[in-house]
C-alpha cells in the first residue's frame, strides 16, 4: 500500500489537516470547513502538523491539507517538502499572506494543488477544498 | 609604506563643498592616496570629515605642501593669492591643479555624487517591492479574520458568539491601525532628508523590523547588547538603508533561521555597531568582492548586488568604516564604525 493512503473511510465529507500560526486565521478556517462538512485537525506550526500527520502513517487519515508558509519552528515550505515525501497523494493547498507570484509558481511546479491569497473568500476556499478533494478520492478509488 | 608609482597622493587645498567632494571622490577612487587636507577655517566641513578618516589636517597649507609628501596639489580655495603661493613654494615634483582644471575636477565629482545619490535611490525602491510583500502579508492575515468572521456573522444568530466574533474582528482592525501607523512612522523617517542626530540603537530596532517584515521566513532569534551611546550624524533614511541592508543580508543568509546579534559600543569618539548572523558565512574568495557593486550571490531577482555598496557608500559618506569578518560555516560579523555627532565628543 502507497504510504499515506488509508482504506477506511474518513468522516463525513472527509478530514482537512489546516496548519497555521495565527489562532484567529484557524478558527475561520475551521468555521467554513466545518459548516460545509469537513473534519478539521488543526496544528499550530509546521512541526506540530508533521507530528499530526506523521505520526503512525497518517493515522489519522487526512485527506487534504492547507498550509501557511511563513510560521515559527517548521515554516510552510519545509512542512510541504515533508508532506509531498510522505504523503505524495494527498492534495496540499496553500494558504498565505503573501501575494508572491514566483513563490506560488514554484510551489505549483513543485506539485502544490493549489495556492490562496488571504483573504480568500468562503466560496473559493471552499472550491478549492472540494476540487483537491475529488482528487484525493480520485487517488484513492485508483488504489 | 611602499607606494607603487601609480598611486597618486594628492593634498587638498580648500575644505569647503568642493573640497570635500573631491576628498569624498578621491576616498573611493583605487589608487588615489590622500596625504592631507587644508582649509584655513579648523571647523570646515571637509577637514571634519578628513579628520574622521584619519587623513592629516591643517590650517596652514603651506607647511603640508613642504612636507613634499604628494605628486599632485589640488587647490580649490579659489583664492588667487593660494595660486601665487603655490608657484613659489611647491616642491619640485608635485604637479598642481588649480584654477578652471580644478573646477573641472570639483564639477565631476558634484556629477559623481548626484549619481551615488541616484542609485542609493534605486537600491532604495528595489527593497520596497520585498518589503510591500511583507507588508501584504502582516496586513493580510488580520484582514482575512475580519473578512472570514464577517461572512459567518452573516448566518449566525447566537448573542455570545456574535459578540466573540466582533471582538476577533475588533482586535484584528486595530492590528491593522497598528501596522499602519508604524508605516506611517516610517515614511516621516524615510522623508528625513537632513542631516541630524540619530540614535544607532532606535535605527536598529527599526531596521530589524522592517527586514524581518520583508523576508518570507523569520524563526530568526534577535539579541541585542546595546551600550548607551551618543548620537551619529547623517540623514535618518540614508542610516536607516545601512542597518536594514545589514539586517536583511543577515537574514537571508540565515535562510530565515538563527540567531542575530546586534551589538553597539562607543569609543574614542566612534560609534561601533556589530551585525553578526549564524548563517553559513561567506567565502573567503568573496570577502573582497562582496562590497562591489552588482556582486550578488542571491538568486535572480533576489537582490540587486547594491546593498552593500550602498552600505559602505554611505558610512565613508559620513566618515566611518564597515568591516566584515567571517569564518566559513560560522557566520558573518558586519561592524559598522561611524563617528559621534561633534556636539557631544
Amino acid at each position: 500500500m502507497p504510504m499515506g493512503l488509508h482504506t477506511k473511510d474518513t468522516p463525513g465529507k472527509g478530514r482537512i489537516l489546516v496548519v497555521d500560526d495565527e489562532d484567529n486565521v484557524r478558527k475561520v478556517l475551521r468555521l467554513t470547513l466545518t459548516k460545509a462538512g469537513y473534519d478539521v485537525v488543526e496544528a499550530d506550526h509546521g512541526g506540530k502538523g508533521i507530528e499530526a500527520i506523521g505520526s503512525d502513517d497518517n493515522a489519522l487519515m487526512v485527506d487534504v491539507i492547507l498550509c501557511d508558509i511563513r510560521m515559527p519552528k517548521i515554516n510552510g515550505l519545509e512542512a510541504i517538502t515533508f508532506f509531498q515525501q510522505q504523503y505524495p497523494s494527498v492534495p496540499i493547498l496553500v494558504v498565505t499572506g503573501y501575494p508572491d507570484t514566483k513563490m506560488a509558481a514554484d510551489l505549483l511546479s513543485r506539485g502544490v494543488f493549489d495556492y490562496l491569497v488571504k483573504p480568500v473568500d468562503q466560496e473559493n476556499l471552499l472550491k478549492a477544498v472540494s476540487a483537491a478533494m475529488a482528487q484525493r478520492l480520485e487517488l484513492r478509488h485508483d488504489h | 609604506m611602499d607606494i607603487s608609482p601609480a598611486t597618486i597622493r594628492v593634498i587638498i587645498l580648500g575644505a569647503g563643498k568642493g573640497g570635500t567632494a573631491l576628498l569624498e571622490l578621491f576616498t573611493r577612487s583605487p589608487d588615489v592616496e590622500i596625504v592631507g587636507m587644508a582649509d584655513i577655517n579648523p571647523e570646515a566641513p571637509g577637514l571634519r570629515l578628513a579628520r574622521n578618516l584619519g587623513i592629516q589636517t591643517a590650517t596652514d597649507a603651506l607647511s603640508l605642501i613642504t612636507e613634499d609628501r604628494a605628486n599632485l596639489i589640488v587647490d580649490v580655495t579659489g583664492n588667487p593669492a593660494m595660486g601665487a603661493l603655490l608657484v613659489q613654494h611647491k616642491p619640485p615634483r608635485a604637479e598642481v591643479l588649480g584654477g578652471t582644471s580644478a573646477l573641472l575636477i570639483w564639477k565631476l565629482a558634484q556629477y559623481e555624487q548626484d549619481l551615488r545619490d541616484q542609485l542609493i535611490q534605486a537600491e532604495k525602491l528595489a527593497s520596497i517591492g520585498t518589503l510591500a510583500s511583507g507588508i501584504a502579508h502582516e496586513i493580510n492575515n488580520p484582514l482575512y479574520t475580519i473578512t472570514g468572521l464577517t461572512e459567518h456573522l452573516q448566518d449566525e444568530t447566537r448573542p455570545e458568539v456574535i459578540r466573540e466574533y466582533v471582538q476577533d474582528i475588533i482586535q484584528a482592525g486595530r492590528r491593522i491601525a497598528a501596522i499602519v501607523q508604524g508605516l506611517n512612522a516610517y515614511a516621516r523617517r524615510a522623508h528625513g532628508e537632513e542631516v541630524c542626530d540619530i540614535n544607532v540603537n532606535q535605527t536598529l530596532d527599526e531596521a530589524v523590523k522592517m527586514a524581518l517584515r520583508a523576508t518570507v521566513l523569520d524563526d530568526v532569534r534577535v539579541v541585542t547588547q546595546y551600550s548607551a551611546l551618543p548620537p551619529v550624524r547623517g540623514k535618518a533614511e540614508e542610516l536607516l538603508q545601512v542597518f536594514v541592508n545589514l539586517v536583511t543580508n543577515a537574514v537571508q543568509a540565515m535562510e530565515g533561521r538563527g540567531t542575530l546579534t546586534l551589538s553597539t559600543t562607543s569609543a574614542n569618539g566612534f560609534v561601533h555597531t556589530t551585525v553578526q548572523d549564524t548563517g553559513p558565512g561567506i567565502p573567503r574568495n568573496h570577502l573582497g568582492q562582496i562590497f562591489d557593486p552588482f556582486f550578488t550571490t542571491k538568486d535572480q531577482g533576489k537582490g540587486t548586488g547594491l546593498g552593500l555598496h550602498i552600505v559602505r557608500d554611505i558610512v565613508t559618506h559620513y566618515g566611518g568604516q564597515v568591516k566584515v569578518e567571517s569564518t566559513l560555516g560560522h557566520g558573518a560579523s558586519f561592524t559598522v564604525k561611524l563617528p559621534a555627532s561633534a556636539q557631544t565628543r
